[in-house]
């Protein structure tokens, strides 16, 4: 029996794992564990144990007929799992230079001392905290965890320094960010590069969205871009998770740079959705044409004013709930007027126009939703989307890295007399 | 969908955690993770949390104790910062001095019914008198506090940083509905009931940091399909947990983790754990408890 039970094991094991051999040899090491709770099923109780070990029996004389299907994408095997890993120290990281000081905490560019990778160090500011870890750098920490994709800059790790207020995000250095980059490069983006940069916006705010986290502070300066054409969407400081219903337990209306904040928010309604980070993607849109922001207002009645003028006062056609905001009784609204994106954007198509158009929808409820806005014809209409490795680069300010002068003339060659004059005196 | 990588004890954690590394044997570890538990639980509802708060601080006070020994913290405080911190994940934050306040009032409770069971013990008569428990509040600026905040405080942080910041914790509850429609079992509300309250009573124990959420959850099906009498098909080839991508061998275990917490235990077992929530009882313990002729090792 014993002698019959001991190989039926392993060509079990093998006969479900030989399609990957990667994880056949995960499977191998996981062996004690499998041994331990075996005698611990034992010791419980001696009868599954004996179902147990006739099913090990039975498939080792079908293996040739019966073959379990592989796990289901929804069940990932147990050795995918990460393990319970306790935060590195900072020291695994090596200073560079500072790259800006945000809101709430530094960000310095480092180097993994292991690797050589170079990385984006934020300290966390945690030294007035009244109320142990603050929940927002809680927020930000765990929406970069679930929010990981392609178009959303990576966290490789938390490290902590030697106290315990020094905490650091670990991210991958990206050299831009879209705001400088706008401001500084010499000839805007063309539609086949503003298409490619919107998809790759709209494909990390759709994953977002699906796994239920709100960024709400989409803007150009918090959407990072490398010298491949990529563009990451960073800084998750006010990302919260929500729910469905939404805005269950309130949300603030303290969210989103201003000249990106949608007008439910101005008007002040608290079951805001992911609605809100689409009027956001629809601002950084024009902001690409446009090479500046679209709503450069001062205050929330100039940038409801200019909203107003743009696309033409609120109807009750175009936004039903518009009387049931808590401020809309306060405002008065301008005498009706359609309107004015074509004059605003007049060497787009109208395909174009026509995504502006829903991504600056007043009905949040009518509002285009990432995963359909993806799918709109503007993207599958001549110019294509660039592909990403045909952008060209640009010199980093994050790196301190300057933009060469066009006609810098080459250096004088002191550094070489200078080298011959040290190994001249070498004995 | 949840497809999200939550972690999970690795092999060597689970072979030899922190804890029994420091003399604690493995019966009494699992029987501290259980009593820390069931102070979380407890504070959760005199709180009125939210149970998916209750259920991630008590996940995540389970993945510590791997990573953790407990004679360097106490369950008492760990478990406080697991709630602190698990209340702010789930979006309904509670304030700390109504924590601090909850923990208090049951600390005080256990040691009073720890004392009740000492000296009732030691008089080894029954005739001894009973006294009720009275609770006295701490004074609002007095000492008790602030030594009770920074302790929780301090925890909150090192769960944080021993569990390097990856809070990723999935709740077994919607897998439940799901496998139990599939099964055709929904209408059954016993099934429902029973199986709903083996996943929370599964929260005890250390499965949620050792196996996936579908395996717990099949366990918890198993447990009490065989509670009820219910057939499933069983038989190689037709085994219903493959449905789901569990181990038979995964799924006996998670049983027997949850079938352990239902066992008979003797008074002294009760006043010993009852003794050690705060690090200095599980220290003491350990002085008491050193094995003779430990210097050789």
């Amino acid at each position: 029996m014993s002698d019959s039970a001991g190989p039926s094991t392993p060509s079990r094991k093998r006969s479900r794992w030989d399609i990957e051999d990667e994880e056949a040899q995960l499977e191998q090491a996981q062996q004690p564990v499998k041994r331990r709770s075996k005698t611990k099923s034992a010791k419980t109780s001696p009868a599954p144990e004996q179902t147990r070990s006739s099913a090990a029996v039975e498939p080792q004389r079908t293996t040739a007929v019966y073959k379990r299907p592989p796990h289901s994408i929804f069940v990932p095997p147990r050795t995918l799992h990460p393990p319970l890993m306790p935060s590195r120290s900072v020291y695994c990281y090596e200073r560079l230079n500072s790259i800006e000081e945000g809101s709430y905490g530094v960000v310095f560019r480092a180097r993994d001392k292991e690797t050589g990778d170079i990385v984006a160090l934020k300290k966390l500011k945690l030294d007035e905290e009244k109320n142990g870890f603050p929940i927002t750098a809680l927020r930000e920490i765990n929406s970069l965890m679930v929010c990981k994709h392609e178009n959303v800059v990576g966290i490789r790790e938390v490290v902590v320094g030697d106290t315990l207020t020094q905490v650091f995000i670990v991210m991958d250095f990206i050299e831009h960010d879209l705001k400088t980059l706008l401001t500084t490069m010499p000839a805007p983006f063309l539609q086949s590069e503003i298409k490619t940069l919107m998809m790759q916006l709209l494909s990390a705010v759709a994953h977002c969205h699906e796994r239920w986290i709100l960024h709400r502070d989409l803007k150009t300066s918090n959407l990072l871009m490398n010298n491949r054409g990529t563009i990451k969407v960073a800084d998750f400081g006010l990302a919260r998770r929500y729910g469905d219903p939404v805005g269950v337990g309130g949300l603030t209306q303290l969210v989103v740079t201003l000249w990106y904040r949608a007008p439910e928010i101005l008007l002040g309604g608290s079951t805001y959705s992911t609605a809100i980070d689409m009027w956001s993607v629809g601002c950084i849109f024009a902001e690409l044409l446009l090479k500046e922001p679209l709503f450069q207002a001062k205050g929330e009645i100039e940038l409801l004013s200019m909203i107003f003028k743009l696309l033409g006062p609120p109807t009750t056609h175009s936004w039903p709930d518009y009387h049931t905001l808590p401020l809309a009784k306060s405002i008065t609204l301008p005498p009706p007027q359609p309107p004015q994106l074509r004059q605003k954007f007049q060497y787009i198509t109208a395909a174009g126009i026509d995504l502006m158009s829903r991504l600056l929808t007043y009905d949040p409820e009518m509002r285009i939703s990432a995963v359909d806005a993806l799918k709109h014809p503007y993207f599958s209409e001549s110019p294509l989307p660039k592909h990403p490795d045909l952008f060209s680069s640009f010199p980093s300010a994050a790196a301190g890295e300057k933009r060469r002068k066009p006609y810098e003339s080459p250096p004088a060659p002191v550094r070489a007399a200078d080298y011959n004059l040290l190994t001249d005196f070498d004995p | 969908m949840s497809t999200s990588l939550y972690p999970l004890a690795s092999l060597p954690q689970i072979e030899k955690t922190p804890s029994r590394e420091d003399g604690i044997p493995d019966g009494l570890e699992e029987e501290l993770r259980a009593y820390g538990c069931k102070l979380i639980h407890e504070a959760g509802i005199l709180l009125k949390q939210n149970q998916v708060a209750v259920a991630t601080a008590q996940i995540l006070f389970q993945r510590f104790w791997f990573v953790t020994s407990m004679k360097q913290f106490g369950i008492g405080d760990i478990g406080m910062g697991a709630l602190y911190l698990a209340s702010k994940l789930e979006e309904c934050p509670i304030r700390i001095r109504d924590l601090i306040n909850i923990y208090d009032l049951l600390l005080q409770r256990k040691a009073h019914i720890r004392a009740q069971a000492m000296a009732s013990r030691l008089a080894s008569t029954s005739a001894h008198p009973r006294t009720e428990f009275k609770y006295t509040p701490m004074s609002y600026f007095g000492n008790t506090f602030y030594e009770l905040k920074d302790a929780l405080v301090v925890a909150e942080m090192q769960i944080l940083k021993r569990l390097g910041f990856n809070l990723t914790v999935v709740l077994p509850y919607n897998t439940l509905v799901n496998y139990l429609r599939v099964l055709g079992l929904t209408s059954r509300e016993d099934v429902c009931t029973k199986a709903w309250g083996y996943l929370n009573d599964a929260l005890q124990t250390p499965v949620y940091a050792l196996y996936s959420v579908p395996t717990i959850v099949c366990a918890a099906i198993l447990l009490t399909t065989r509670h009820l009498g219910i057939g499933l098909p069983s038989a190689p080839e037709n085994c219903w947990w493959e449905l789901f991508d569990a181990e038979w061998e995964d799924l006996w275990n998670v049983c027997g983790y949850i079938m352990r917490l239902y066992r008979e235990r003797t008074s002294e077992d009760h006043t010993r754990v009852m003794g050690m929530v705060a690090k200095k009882g599980v220290r003491q313990w350990l002085e008491e408890h050193r094995p003779a002729g430990g210097e050789g090792h």
